[in-house]
């Protein structure tokens, strides 16, 4: 993102364990990228990653936070967390692969499609993380981009 | 008004107080009180009656139609929403209500409960021949189907394409009955009688339909009184009636109207029903994220507890909901659609929508992308200068909305009581 450009910033603080809120940061982004004319399936895209990678945050770390960054270009959801990282990225990217415990498992999460999910509705996804300190997560999605497959 | 702008309620001015019930009671956020009135926006509304509900002071009305204008037609069809048999207490029967109706004046009169079987049936035909997207979202509520054209667009593709029970009621009609009577197509009347605000909306103005099927739709609040004396009057005829039963109806359709009952007939398929529009825009909220996908059917029905909590019921609903429940009791599981018929039509395409439900277009804060990331940030920070008190005193449902309709030129921070004029002058200065 160029820094002249006009940037829409806004934070939002997650918790560890809140599944109450499940979902909320996730309508919120939605409603600002409606608000900021972008195109449904556009909008859609970043729900759906947002609503994913703010799980993460909920299933597994201790705090986090959601950055939103709306450019005229594209959208930047940058989710950094407190938390017990991803040991091996590669393998938590793979369709299925869920280190979730029996009680998410049984709320209906833990598919082991987060982290692909993701990926497959975002046109960038870097992924910094550090055992025992916390997971990074960059996400890029492009005003009429297709995500990759 | 244009077609397209067409809505069944409306402020009836002379009445109205300005309070703010109306206000905080609107899903979608579309009510404003300017010049002391309640003021509905067009662009907003989807005609879900929360505001007719909540209103202390009988100001917010529904357009339905009329019975008098059903003079227009030389003959005259009732197709009564299967809400109307749970509105009468004593033991009467449908059968009784639907001889009742021919009393008062109408022709002929149709039960529901049959299609909405039919409908059941090929709604499964459809999941089976489609096993994507999931999940599918039924039509049968038009509101459901105008929240999703305006507040979840990308999920247009998701509701399921076949005709709710009252439009295909209508259209089996409009085929045989002109033949049958003798009488031109237009010459005869079709009319729903329904609990529901909505009803006027998609009949006016269609959205999966080139034209409804049907003529009107009487609100059963208004027809209620002379059912009652048609009912009163009668006793005789309807013990005679209870021994020659002629209407046979359906067990798996006659709980249609209560939530759930549209996919309780399902033998193959898995369903959820919502009901109530602040839970079905929290789980269309979900299934845009992506979830549900294990869902092959979403039942939404944005009245509480289904049709039954429709606001032109006249019975309360809890009453309604157990009378329909002895009916759906009483009829158990009994089928009375064959479903080579149901195929047969499913496959003419003769149950199909006529083209998809398409989004309408949304409203950003500017069309140019970096005038609206500048008013979304300017409308951030005249939030942070509201108290958040929520009050509706500005004439906003609350602060943030406000804050949007300043940024949109609709408002001033001067609206607000508990802005000071000297920190209201202070709006030059955030303003960029």
């Amino acid at each position: 993102m160029a820094a002249a450009e006009a940037v829409f910033h806004q934070d939002f603080p997650l918790k560890g364990g809140d599944f109450a809120k499940a979902g909320v940061v996730a309508v919120r982004i939605k409603e600002l990228l409606k608000d900021l004319g972008l195109d449904a399936m556009t909008v859609r895209r970043a729900a759906i990653a947002a609503y994913e990678a703010e799980m993460n945050v909920i299933m597994y770390a201790w705090e986090g936070r959601v950055d939103l960054a709306v450019s005229p270009e594209e959208v930047h959801i940058t989710v950094d967390d407190h938390g017990p990282g991803i040991s091996d990225v590669e393998l938590a990217m793979t369709e299925g692969y869920s280190t979730a415990t029996p009680e998410m498992r049984e709320m209906g999460f833990g598919a082991g499609m987060g982290l692909p999910n993701i990926k497959k509705n975002s046109d960038i996804l870097h992924i910094d993380s550090r055992a025992g300190k916390g997971t990074r997560l960059k996400i890029v999605i492009r005003r009429n981009g297709h995500g990759q497959s | 008004m244009s077609a397209k702008n067409f809505h069944s309620i409306h402020i009836t001015k002379d009445n109205c107080v300005g309070c703010v019930h109306c206000l905080g009671a609107c899903p979608t956020r579309a009510i404003r009180i300017r010049d002391g009135r309640a003021v509905i926006s067009d662009e907003l509304c989807i005609d879900c009656g929360e505001c007719l509900r909540v209103c202390p002071y009988d100001a917010v009305h529904s357009h339905t139609t009329s019975f008098a204008a059903l003079d227009a037609f030389d003959y005259k069809v009732a197709i009564p929403s299967t809400v109307l048999y749970g509105q009468f207490g004593g033991g009467i029967l449908p059968t009784e209500i639907l001889s009742a109706l021919r009393r008062i004046g109408f022709d002929e009169v149709y039960d529901l409960s049959s299609i909405c079987e039919l409908n059941c049936a090929a709604t499964e035909e459809y999941l089976a021949e489609h096993p994507r997207p999931r999940p599918f979202i039924t039509s049968t509520c038009p509101v459901v189907v105008r929240i999703i054209q305006r507040r979840y667009p990308s999920l247009c593709g998701q509701i399921l394409p076949i005709e709710p029970p009252r439009e295909i009621a209508a259209k089996i009609l409009r085929t045989i009955l002109p033949k049958a009577l003798g009488i031109p197509a237009e010459r005869i009347g079709i009319i729903h009688l329904t609990p529901c605000s909505a009803k006027m909306v998609s009949i006016n103005s269609p959205a999966t339909l080139n034209k409804s099927y049907l003529d009107g739709a009487i609100s059963i609040r208004d027809i209620f009184p002379q059912i009652v004396s048609a009912l009163r009057k009668s006793e005789e005829d309807a013990l005679m009636g209870h021994l020659f039963p002629e209407t046979q109806f359906s067990g798996i359709g006659m709980g249609w109207s209560l939530s759930g009952g549209e996919t309780r007939g399902f033998k193959h398929h898995k369903a959820v029903a919502v009901s109530g529009v602040r839970d079905t825009m929290r789980v269309l909220d979900q299934v845009e994220a992506g979830l549900l996908q294990d869902i092959d059917v979403l039942e939404c029905t944005v009245c509480p507890d289904g049709c039954v909590g429709g606001p032109l019921e006249v019975e309360n609903r809890f009453l309604a909901k157990s009378r329909i429940l002895q009916l759906v009791a009483a009829a158990g599981e009994r089928a009375v659609v064959d479903p080579k018929d149901v195929s047969r039509l499913y496959h003419r395409n003769f149950l199909s929508f006529d083209h998809p439900a398409t989004p309408v277009e949304s409203n950003p804060l500017d069309r140019d992308p970096a005038k609206a990331i500048r008013k979304a940030a300017r409308r951030d920070r005249i939030f942070a200068m509201l108290p958040k008190k929520d009050c509706g005193v500005c004439g906003a449902p609350d602060c943030r909305t406000l804050a949007d309709d300043i940024v949109r030129g609709r408002a001033r921070l001067g609206d607000c009581p508990f802005v000071k004029p000297a920190k209201a002058t202070t709006r030059k200065k955030e303003k960029r």
